[in-house]
């Protein structure tokens, strides 16, 4: 059977000095490998040969198949020998590592120096098999006694990079496209299977090293922004969340864990990302995002993701990223329904502000909290949010650009609506709003009793909708104006008395007091907690 | 009447129990379209905080209607 070999150039002439690597879909010959070395300038020959065994973690394995990314790891192992042979000043060296099925006892990987002295041979030799192990796209498929299989090398250990074992089946290539010398320092992470769409290449995997994300909110949208993010090799990834994790999170939340519940999520996140990439940047912010530390933080990223939970955060976060001209990635859902839109950093495309001028109170429309969400609804608006992330990084085709994407689950339907930029949107966007309502004024009261509100001579609006006021009235004196009717004509109000909403928990009355305070209505409240916190 | 193919979004699309719907209507625009809608279904976000865009275009509730055009009501929604 004729030998089949991949490489790129082809041995010198034996006196000269040679460096080389190959790959060999045939049994390998350490005797003829080693008359490729014959050079009458040396006196000390050294050799390694990695051999197949019958035992991986505990598990029999009887066969295995070696698969490489044969252009990049040609290159690379092209490099490896060429570094021996400088670093150590040896004159011989070649490398053959064998692709295909292997059976336990075969020659998997020959490695042959030869030098004038035995220790630069012994110390290149060492060199080259272990740099080769470590950097080189280079997969198993273990065939186990039991039935099994599996691949190894190609995914990451499960391990933190400090804990693994100097076994060769733990070493993960790296990156082929990166320098030796950076890759030793690195860690392990391995792009291989990103890098091998024809977009994102070599060139690509650059640009998302450089670049520098911040998600805002680490939670049902952040969490899986944050792990395809430093999965990808993003450099610097920042977040902010101030939350404790909640047990009620983990449905959506798939990074945490239940032991972890009460601990500040951004920390949490920010030790789980690190161990799954150690070459990423990691930079948590246990603090709440407003605009104030948005705009600390802001001038070191290039995209901002947006993964709040409220209308609130949205905006102030979109308005200190749009007006430092940084890209931002919205996503928010409801339900079973998604929104996603992409504002572009040259600040000439439409902003969140275009389509929405202001921000609609929370409270009013629903949260995860209220109307409830499924975790794979939050997965898929969190993956389009890392997808046109690495999209707009890498200049891919197809971005959302002056566009709403509406996502519904249920028909399981996408629509992209063109939003336009608004005739009054300025780079900065001016289409905020004036100054907004004395925010040190309480929105919120509570009293000893539904009694004392009136008497301390309060109006009470209750603006539950008239099916929850059939099923339990307001036990004391109160008008019924439901919230949509409100908000549609505040004049239905009182003007000369002080006037106290009331809903059943408390969201929907302080959302609608402070968009009729944005209207100008200043003798407005909203009942703290609502009925509930009175029955 | 005219004849318009709605959809609905995330609180409307509960609160009308639908995704979509098609109806002939003798509204002219869409915000009495809307108007039409929210007695039929009892809608409670009111029209000032919902978006609408036609064929595909975010649009004003002041748009003039053509029979056949497909009107998607979005309410803001802020869950993540
Ligand atoms: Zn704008």
């Amino acid at each position: 059977m004729p030998m089949t070999r991949w490489s790129s150039s082809r041995p010198l002439l034996v006196a000269d000095m040679t460096s080389f690597f190959g790959f060999s879909s045939q049994p390998l010959s350490p005797t003829d490998e080693t008359a490729f070395l014959a050079d009458p300038s040396c006196g000390g020959f050294a050799s390694f040969e990695g051999w197949v065994r019958d035992e991986n973690e505990g598990q029999r394995v009887n066969r295995l198949d070696y698969e490489a990314y044969v252009e990049l790891a040609v290159s690379e192992g092209e490099k490896i020998t060429a570094e021996a042979q400088r670093r150590f000043g040896v004159r011989q060296v070649r490398c053959i590592h064998r692709i295909g099925e292997l059976a336990i006892g075969d020659l998997a990987v020959w490695v042959g120096v030869a030098a004038p002295h035995r220790a630069e041979a012994f110390a290149a030799c060492r060199y080259v098999i272990d740099e080769i192990k470590h950097r080189l796209p280079i997969w198993k498929k273990e065939y186990y006694a039991s039935g099994d299989s599996g691949w190894v090398n190609c995914e990451r250990c499960a391990q933190p990079p400090e804990q693994h074992h100097e076994h060769h089946h733990h070493k993960h290539s790296d990156n082929p496209n990166h320098s030796g010398d950076t890759q030793g320092q690195s860690g392990a992470s391995d792009y291989s299977r990103q890098m091998r769409l024809p977009e994102v290449g070599a060139k690509g995997q650059a640009k998302l090293r450089s670049s520098r994300v911040l998600v805002v909110g680490a939670g049902g949208l952040g969490v899986p922004v944050l792990c395809y993010l430093a999965g990808a090799g993003i450099g610097t990834l920042g977040l902010i969340d101030h939350d404790e994790l909640e047990a009620s999170n983990l449905h959506r939340q798939t990074l945490y864990a239940i032991g972890d519940v009460g601990k500040p999520k951004a920390l949490l996140a920010a030790k789980h990302l690190r161990s799954l990439n150690p070459e990423v940047d990691v930079r948590p912010h246990v603090a709440k995002a407003d605009r104030s530390t948005i705009n600390d933080l802001i001038d070191d990223y290039d995209i901002v993701v947006d993964c709040a939970d409220n209308f609130a955060t949205t905006y102030a976060v979109h308005d200190a990223a749009r007006a430092k001209g940084k890209a931002i990635i919205l996503a928010s859902l409801y339900q079973y329904e998604g929104q996603l839109q992409v504002i572009q950093a040259n600040q000439l495309g439409s902003c969140l502000r275009c389509v929405w001028q202001h921000a609609t109170p929370d409270g009013i429309t629903g949260t995860c909290q209220t109307a409830g969400v499924l975790g794979p609804v939050v997965g898929v608006l969190a993956s389009l949010q890392a997808l046109e992330t690495i999209k707009l990084l890498l200049d891919l085709p197809g971005r959302l650009i002056d566009e709403v994407l509406l996502v519904d689950l249920v028909s399981l339907e996408m629509r992209r609506l063109k939003a336009l930029r608004h005739p009054t949107c300025e780079p900065t966007c001016t289409r905020l709003p004036t100054a907004p309502a004395d925010a040190a004024q309480a929105t919120e009261l509570s009293f000893a009793s539904l009694l004392e509100a009136s008497q301390a001579g309060f109006c009470l609006v209750d603006i539950r909708e008239p099916s929850e006021v059939a099923d339990y009235a307001c036990p004391v004196k109160s008008l019924v104006i439901p919230m949509g009717r409100l908000l549609q004509n505040p004049d239905a109000l009182p003007q000369e008395q002080k006037v106290l909403l009331l809903c059943a928990r408390g969201a929907r009355s302080k959302g609608t007091v402070q968009a009729l305070r944005e209207r100008g209505l200043s003798h407005v409240w909203s009942l703290l907690g609502g009925l509930d916190a009175y029955r | 009447m005219t004849q318009i193919n709605v959809r609905y979004y995330a609180i409307l699309r509960e609160q009308a129990g639908m995704t979509h719907q098609s109806v002939d209507t003798p509204a002219h625009t869409a915000d009495a379209l809307f108007t039409e809608l929210s007695a039929a279904h009892g809608f409670t976000v009111p029209r000032n905080l919902m978006k609408v865009a036609i064929n595909g275009e975010f649009c004003d509730f002041s748009r003039v209607l053509n029979a056949h055009d497909e009107v998607v009501f979005i309410p803001p929604v802020a869950g993540g």
